[in-house]
C-alpha cells in the first residue's frame, strides 16, 4: 500500500508498504531518517521514540498504516536546542543509542511541564531504557534544560 | 572513624585543574548523538544492499538430516537462501597465539557456520534467508524447514554440576590456587562460615542489538560491524575468508554498546560476509533482539562454595572459594570468579578453584567484569556473614585484613588506597549511623539497611600502534584503531594529547573505530585508556622532540609548534609508535610482552568501596535502593564528567544483577526464554537513586598518566553490597541472585 | 496481508463480518509486538484508530460508558475522579509512550490474565459492550474472559467499550519487580459502593484470568460497618485478606511464586481495604 504522512514538517509518501510494517520501519527502512532506533520492537525499550500527531510513542508499535495522514516528528525534526545541549552539557549521553528517544521524551516532558520534579522525571523517562549512563545524568539534563 | 584520605574530587568540578586532562569536558560524539545524525552499523547506505535474516536451530544438540528451502526461496524479494549444503565454503577457527594475534580467542565458538551439519546449542544459525527488503526476509526465514538427527544434550546447569572438572587456566589466570592447607585450618578457625552462592546467567543487552553490513568487492572485504575489537575481528575474518587481512577492513565508528558483548566475533558477522560473497551484493544482517539472545553470547551462571575461618579478633586463617561455571561444547570463556578472593584479603591459608562444566548451550562470554561480579558477590557477601558471626563491623573486619602485598602472588602494590576508600566513603555515607543489628532500622512499613561491600577489578594493558600528525595549522590528527561504544574514548584520548603536544584541545582530532587505522586493543578488562594512552604519549613525546629539534634550527624556540612548522616550511610532523610491517607486527608483540612484564611486576587493581542503603516492605517484600555512594580508588581521571558516567552506569549494571537481571533457560530444551526486554528486566529510571561516585585521584604512579582503567570496577561490589543491605534490613541472607520478591520475606 | 482502515463504527462492524480473521488494531501495543516478532502473520489488520466513538466516553443513563480506544492516559487524565481505580491501574502501565496509545479495549481483547485494567473492571462489576453486524450485547465483566488469554469474543465481534457505575471508593495495588515498567507480579482492585453497602474485587496475574473473590466480597459487605463506618476491626480485615488470596489460583514462574503470589494478594487486599476505607470515612459518602 501507499503511505503518505508529514514527517518533520515535509510531506513524505512511501510506496509497496507492507501491512504488517511498522512506522519505526518506514522511517528507517523507506525514508531514510535512522535517527529512531530498533532496540527491541516491543515497546520495551523507548528508543523508537517520535512525536505522531504531537503525542510521543513508539514508533515500533505504530502499524505503518495508522501513521496515514498523521504527523511524525523524529529526533531529526526536533530543532536542536535545549534538551540536545542539555544532554551534552550534562553528560547524560554515552553510547547514544537510547539517546534520540529520550531526547524526544525529554522534549515532549519539558513542553508539557516546565519545572518537572525528580519523581515526575524518573516517571515520564521510565519508558526509555539506557544501559551505560545510570541514568542520574539524564535526570540532570532536564534539570538543566529546564534551567535554560 | 578518622578519615585520612585526600579530599575526594567531585564528578564536576567547577573549577578546571588546569590543561585538558582532568576537565570534565562534554564528548565529542554527542552532537551527532543528541541529533540523529549518528550511524550505526546497520546504518549504513549502500545502493544495491540486501537484508538477511538467520534460521537458527531449535535442538540444543544433534545433526541436520534434511534442510527444505522451497517455500523461503518461493517468497517475493528472496534473493538467496544458504545453508550448510549450499553456502561458500569458509576455513575453520584457526587454533593460535593469544600473544601474537588476538585471532582465535576472538571467535565467539569453534562452529564452521553454514559448513556443518551439526548442531552445537538451540539458537545456532543453521540458515540465512537473503532478501530485496528485510520484510521479505524476515516472512522467509521461518519457513526453512529442519529434520534433526537429535542428540541427549546438557542442558541443565543444576543437573550437569556434578560433572564439572577442575579447570585448567591460562597465561594470566590459574585455574587453581593454593597457599598453605585452607582446609585444616577452617576446621579449626575460632569463627567460621561455610556457604554456598548462586548467580544465574546474564545477558549484556546492549541497547543497540548486533548487526553486520559487510560489502566484497572483488577479495577486499569491508564489514560496519557493532564491534569493540576491529583489529582482532578483522585478522579473524581474513583467516576464514582466506584472504589476506590487508583486505579486510572492519569500521565501528559507533557502536550502541558492548559490554563484552561485541568483543567475539559471532555468527551474525560471518554469516553476513559469507552471504555478501554467495549474492555478490552487500548484505545488512541486523539481529532481532531475540536473535541476539540465540547468537551472541551472555555470562555464565555460577554455583560457589566460600568457606571463611578467623580469629575471634577477626584475622582471617581460611579462605576457600570454589565455583563452578560453564562453558560451551563449542567454546566459551573461564569466568574467573575467584580473582576477587586471589588478591583482596590477606588469609594465611588459601584455597581458590575454578571448575567447569561443559554444556550444549551458547558459549558464554565477557560480560563486564567477567569473574569480579559474580567473585565479588561471594567474597563480599561472604564477609559481611562473618563479620555477623564475629559481631564486628563488617568494613573493621575487612580493614583488619588489609594485606602488606598480594595475597597471592606476594607481590607488591603499585597502588592500594581500599582502606581510605572506606574511611572517605564512611564518612561521606554516614555508616556510622547504621545500627548494626539486622531489622533494627523502619520508615513505617519499609524497613531500612544499609551495606558495604569492597569493589575490585585487576589492570591490564594491551598494545595499541598510534600515529600522531602536527600540521602547521596548529591542528593535530591522532589516529588509532580503539573503540568508542560509549566511553568517551575519543575524547579522553585528545585531552592526553593536546596536553602532550602543548596545545589547545578542540585543536585534535582522532580517527579511531576502523581496522585501516594503526591497530588499537580492543576495548576490554578496562585496558583501552591506560593501553592507547601510553603510545599516545610516547607518539606526542617523538613529536615534541621534532619539533624542538627544528625550532632550535628554525630559531623558534618557546613559539607555538605550529609556528615552528610554518618557519621551517613543513605542513606536517608526523610520530608513529608501531607499524603494521612485518617488522612492525613483530615489535608490537615485543611492546606487548615488555609492557606486559612490566606490568607484572605488581599487583595493579583498580579498587573501590561501595554503600548502599535499601528499603524492604516489611509486608510485600519489594526492594528499593534508596541512597548509593561509590568511593573509588582509580587512579587519576582523565574527565571527571565522563569517568562518573562510566562509574555510575556500571553501578546500575550491578543494580540490575542484584535486583532483576537473569538468563532464563528452559532446562528440558536449552532454549533461552529471556529473549526479550519484556523477559529480561534492566533496571528503569523510576529504580534508581541518585549515586552518588566519588574517587581519590591519586595517580597509579606505575601507570601513564597515573591512569587505572575504571569501566568495570564500578559493577563490582554492587550485589554484595545490596544483599548485605537487605540481610540489615531484614534479617534474611539471599544467597542467590537475583533478590527476586519472594526471597526477602 | 491487507490493512483494513474503516472510519465509521457501521464500516468497522462490516469489516469485521467479512473478516472475522483480520486482527484489530488499536494502540498497537500488543499487536505490533507479535508481527514484529512474527509471531503470527493475520490475513488483515482491522485499524480502529479511526473510528472516532470508540475513543468517546459518556453517559449512559446512570451507567458511564468508556470507548474501547480511549487510551490509558486520557483514562488517567480525564475520568480520574470517576473512575479511580481503573486511573490507578492506568498509571502503572508500562511507560507514558505505552499509555500514550494502548487502550482498555485493546487490554480486555489481548485477555492476558496480568492486563492491568481487568482487576478493577472486574472490581467496579464493569459491563463490557460487544458489537458485530448482528447487533450489541454487553457481557460483565467477570464473565468475559475464558482462559489465559481467551474471551466470549465472537470471531466477528469487536469490543465496543464499556460500562460501569461511577462513584464509591476504588483502589488498586500491584507489585512487580520494578518501579515502572511493571508486569504485575500479582495485582488486586476493590470497589467500595456506601450506597448498594457492596463489596467488589478483582485479581490479576494469579490465576489463568482475572478473577473476582466472591466470598471475600460477601464477607466483607456483611462486616463492615457501613451505618456509623465505624474502623475495620483488624480481624475482618485479617479473614478478608485470607478469602482473596483464598480465591486465587496462582502459579510459580519467574516473576514469583505461588505461595509469594497469595502473601502479597491478601497484603494488597488489607491494604487497599484501609485506603479505601479510611477515604470513605474522612470524606463521608
Amino acid at each position: 500500500m501507499r503511505l503518505n504522512c508529514t514527517v518533520n514538517g515535509e510531506a513524505r509518501q512511501a510506496d509497496d508498504v507492507w501491512a504488517g510494517e511498522s512506522l519505526l520501519y518506514v522511517l528507517r527502512e523507506r525514508l531514510g531518517l535512522p535517527g529512531s532506533k530498533n532496540a527491541c520492537e516491543q515497546g520495551e525499550c523507548g528508543s523508537c521514540t517520535v512525536y505522531m500527531d504531537g503525542t510521543p510513542v513508539c514508533a515500533c508499535l505504530v502499524a505503518a498504516g495508522q501513521a496515514e495522514g498523521r504527523d511524525v516528528v523524529t529526533v531529526e525534526g526536533i530543532a536542536d536546542g535545549p534538551v540536545q545541549q542539555a544532554f551534552l552539557a550534562a553528560g547524560a549521553v554515552q553510547c547514544g543509542f537510547c539517546t534520540p528517544g529520550l531526547v524526544v521524551a525529554v522534549h515532549d516532558l519539558l513542553a508539557r511541564d516546565s519545572a518537572p520534579t525528580d519523581p515526575e522525571i524518573r516517571e515520564a523517562l521510565a519508558g526509555n531504557l539506557c544501559r551505560c549512563t545510570g541514568y542520574e545524568k539524564i535526570l540532570d539534563a532536564v534539570r538543566l534544560a529546564v534551567q535554560r | 572513624m578518622t578519615t585520612h584520605a585526600k579530599t575526594p574530587v567531585d564528578p564536576a568540578p567547577s573549577v578546571p585543574v588546569g590543561g585538558a586532562v582532568g576537565r570534565p569536558v562534554d564528548r565529542r560524539d554527542g552532537h551527532a548523538k543528541v541529533t540523529g545524525a549518528a550511524r550505526f552499523s546497520a546504518e549504513h547506505h549502500y545502493p544495491d544492499l540486501t537484508y538477511a535474516t538467520m534460521v537458527h536451530a531449535t535442538i540444543a544438540r544433534g545433526t541436520i538430516t534434511a534442510i527444505d528451502t522451497a517455500a523461503a526461496v518461493a517468497v517475493p524479494g528472496v534473493v538467496a537462501v544458504l545453508t550448510h549444503l549450499n553456502a561458500p565454503r569458509i576455513r575453520p577457527v584457526r587454533k593460535g597465539n593469544i600473544v601474537r594475534d588476538l585471532g582465535p580467542s576472538v571467535s565467539g565458538t569453534e562452529v564452521n557456520y553454514l559448513n556443518t551439519d551439526q548442531v552445537f546449542w538451540d539458537g545456532q544459525p543453521i540458515a540465512v534467508v537473503v532478501a530485496q527488503t528485510s520484510v521479505a526476509a524476515n516472512e522467509a526465514a521461518p519457513l526453512v524447514t529442519v529434520t534433526y538427527r537429535e542428540q541427549q544434550a546438557r542442558v541443565d546447569f543444576a543437573a550437569e554440576q556434578h560433572n564439572a572438572t577442575p579447570a585448567k587456566g591460562d597465561l594470566t589466570f590459574a585455574g587453581t590456587k593454593k597457599k598453605g592447607d585452607a582446609e585444616a585450618a577452617l576446621a579449626t578457625a575460632q569463627v567460621s562460615v561455610d556457604l554456598r552462592y548462586t548467580t544465574p546467567g546474564l545477558q549484556h543487552n546492549t541497547i543497540e542489538p548486533h548487526a553486520t553490513i559487510a560489502v566484497w568487492s572483488g577479495d577486499h572485504l569491508t564489514v560496519h560491524d557493532t564491534t569493540q575489537s576491529t583489529d582482532a575481528s578483522h585478522k579473524y575474518l581474513a583467516w576464514r575468508f582466506g584472504v589476506p587481512a590487508a583486505q579486510v577492513r572492519v569500521r565501528a565508528e559507533f557502536v550502541g554498546g558492548a559490554f563484552g558483548g561485541k568483543f567475539a566475533v559471532w555468527p551474525g558477522t560471518v554469516i553476513a560476509a559469507m552471504a555478501a560473497k554467495a549474492v555478490g551484493r552487500p548484505v545488512r544482517l541486523a539481529l532481532s533482539r531475540k536473535a541476539v539472545s540465540r547468537a551472541a553470547g551472555g555470562r555464565t551462571a555460577s554455583t560457589n562454595r566460600i568457606a571463611l575461618g578467623a580469629t575471634r579478633d577477626g584475622r582471617l586463617t581460611a579462605l576457600i572459594q570454589d565455583s563452578i561455571t560453564h562453558v560451551g561444547s563449542v567454546g566459551g570463556l573461564l569466568e574467573a570468579t575467584s580473582s576477587p578472593a586471589r588478591h583482596l584479603y590477606g588469609a594465611k591459608n588459601m584455597l581458590t578453584r575454578q571448575n567447569l562444566v561443559e554444556m550444549d548451550l551458547l558459549p558464554n562470554t565477557w560480560l563486564r567484569a567477567p569473574g569480579e561480579a559474580i567473585g565479588s558477590f561471594v567474597l563480599e557477601s561472604a564477609m559481611d556473614e562473618l563479620a555477623y558471626e564475629l559481631a564486628m563491623d563488617p568494613i573493621d573486619l575487612r580493614m583488619r585484613n588489609e594485606p602488606a602485598t598480594d595475597p597471592t602472588s606476594g607481590k607488591k602494590f603499585s597502588q592500594r588506597m581500599l582502606r581510605e576508600a572506606f574511611e572517605a566513603g564512611a564518612e561521606r555515607f554516614g555508616w556510622a549511623d547504621r545500627n548494626p543489628s539486622p531489622r533494627s532500622m523502619r520508615d513505617g512499613e519499609w524497613l531500612v539497611g544499609m551495606g558495604a561491600a569492597t569493589a575490585y577489578h585487576p589492570v591490564l594493558r594491551l598494545v595499541a600502534d598510534v600515529k600522531v600528525r602536527l600540521s602547521n595549522d596548529g591542528t593535530a590528527l591522532v589516529q588509532c584503531g580503539f573503540h568508542e561504544m560509549g566511553m568517551a574514548a575519543a575524547t579522553v584520548q585528545a585531552q592526553i594529547a593536546a596536553d602532550a603536544l602543548g596545545i589547545a584541545y578542540e585543536k585534535v582530532r582522532v580517527e579511531y573505530g576502523d581496522s585501516d587505522l594503526p591497530p588499537g586493543p580492543m576495548a576490554g578488562n578496562s585496558n583501552q585508556t591506560a593501553t592507547v594512552a601510553t603510545s599516545v604519549l610516547a607518539a606526542c613525546a617523538e613529536l615534541t622532540r621534532k619539533v624542538t629539534a627544528l625550532a632550535r634550527k628554525t630559531g623558534t624556540t618557546g613559539q607555538e609548534p605550529a609556528a615552528t612548522l610554518r618557519a621551517a616550511h613543513t605542513p606536517f610532523l608526523e610520530a608513529s609508535v608501531g607499524s603494521t610491517s612485518r617488522l612492525g607486527s613483530l615489535r608490537s608483540q615485543g611492546r606487548f610482552l615488555a609492557t606486559f612484564l612490566k606490568d607484572q611486576r605488581w599487583s595493579k587493581a583498580a579498587r573501590g568501596a561501595q554503600f548502599c542503603e535499601v528499603r524492604v516492605n516489611a509486608d510485600t517484600g519489594e526492594l528499593r535502593i534508596s541512597r548509593w555512594l561509590g568511593m573509588f580508588d582509580v587512579g587519576h581521571i582523565i574527565n571527571p564528567k565522563t569517568a562518573a558516567s562510566q562509574l555510575r552506569g556500571s553501578i546500575v549494571m550491578g543494580i540490575g544483577m542484584a535486583m532483576s537481571e537473569q538468563t532464563l533457560v528452559d532446562p528440558r530444551n536449552g532454549r533461552t526464554m529471556s529473549a526479550g526486554l519484556d523477559s529480561y528486566y534492566l533496571p528503569v529510571h523510576a529504580d534508581i537513586p541518585p549515586i552518588d561516585v566519588a574517587w581519590l585521584n591519586e595517580p597509579d604512579k606505575s601507570m601513564p598518566l597515573g591512569i587505572i582503567g575504571l569501566g568495570e570496577v564500578g559493577m563490582t561490589g554492587v550485589a554484595a553490597a545490596i544483599a548485605n543491605a537487605v540481610y540489615h534490613a531484614t534479617g534474611r541472607r539471599i544467597r542467590d541472585l537475583p533478590i527476586s520478591l519472594d526471597k526477602t520475606l | 496481508m491487507d490493512f483494513l482502515r474503516p472510519s465509521t463504527w457501521d464500516e468497522a462492524l462490516a469489516a469485521k463480518a467479512a473478516h472475522p480473521d483480520a486482527v484489530p488494531i488499536a494502540g498497537g501495543t500488543d499487536v505490533m509486538v507479535e508481527l514484529n516478532f512474527d509471531r503470527r502473520r493475520p490475513p488483515a489488520l482491522l485499524d480502529l484508530t479511526r473510528v472516532a466513538p470508540l475513543t468517546e466516553w459518556g453517559t449512559d443513563g446512570d451507567l458511564l460508558r468508556v470507548g474501547a480506544g480511549v487510551s490509558y492516559r486520557r483514562i488517567i487524565e480525564e475520568l480520574g475522579s470517576r473512575l479511580p481505580g481503573l486511573a490507578m491501574a492506568s498509571r502503572t502501565v508500562g511507560s507514558p509512550q505505552i499509555r500514550n496509545r494502548g487502550t482498555v479495549g485493546g487490554n480486555l481483547g489481548s485477555a492476558s490474565p496480568a492486563g492491568d485494567a481487568h482487576p478493577p473492571l472486574l472490581a467496579a462489576g464493569a459491563l463490557v459492550e460487544l458489537a458485530s453486524v448482528r447487533g450489541v450485547r454487553r457481557v460483565p465483566v467477570d464473565g468475559f474472559f475464558r482462559g489465559p488469554k481467551r474471551s466470549v469474543l465472537e470471531p466477528d465481534e469487536l469490543i465496543a467499550g464499556f460500562l460501569v457505575r461511577p462513584g464509591g471508593a476504588q483502589q488498586f495495588a500491584k507489585v512487580g519487580t520494578r518501579n515502572a515498567m511493571v508486569i504485575a507480579v500479582c495485582s488486586f482492585a476493590l470497589s467500595l459502593s456506601l450506597e448498594t453497602r457492596s463489596v467488589g474485587t478483582g485479581i490479576g496475574s494469579a490465576a489463568p484470568t482475572p478473577l473476582r473473590a466472591t466470598e471475600a466480597e460477601e464477607f466483607l459487605s456483611r462486616e463492615l460497618d457501613w451505618e456509623a463506618r465505624g474502623p475495620v476491626p483488624p480481624s475482618v480485615a485479617q479473614r478478608f485478606g485470607e478469602l482473596v488470596a483464598a480465591a486465587a489460583s496462582p502459579i510459580d514462574d519467574v516473576r514469583g511464586t505461588a505461595a509469594y503470589r497469595s502473601h502479597a494478594l491478601s497484603v494488597l487486599a488489607r491494604r487497599t481495604l484501609a485506603w479505601a476505607w479510611k477515604g470513605f470515612r474522612e470524606v463521608g459518602p
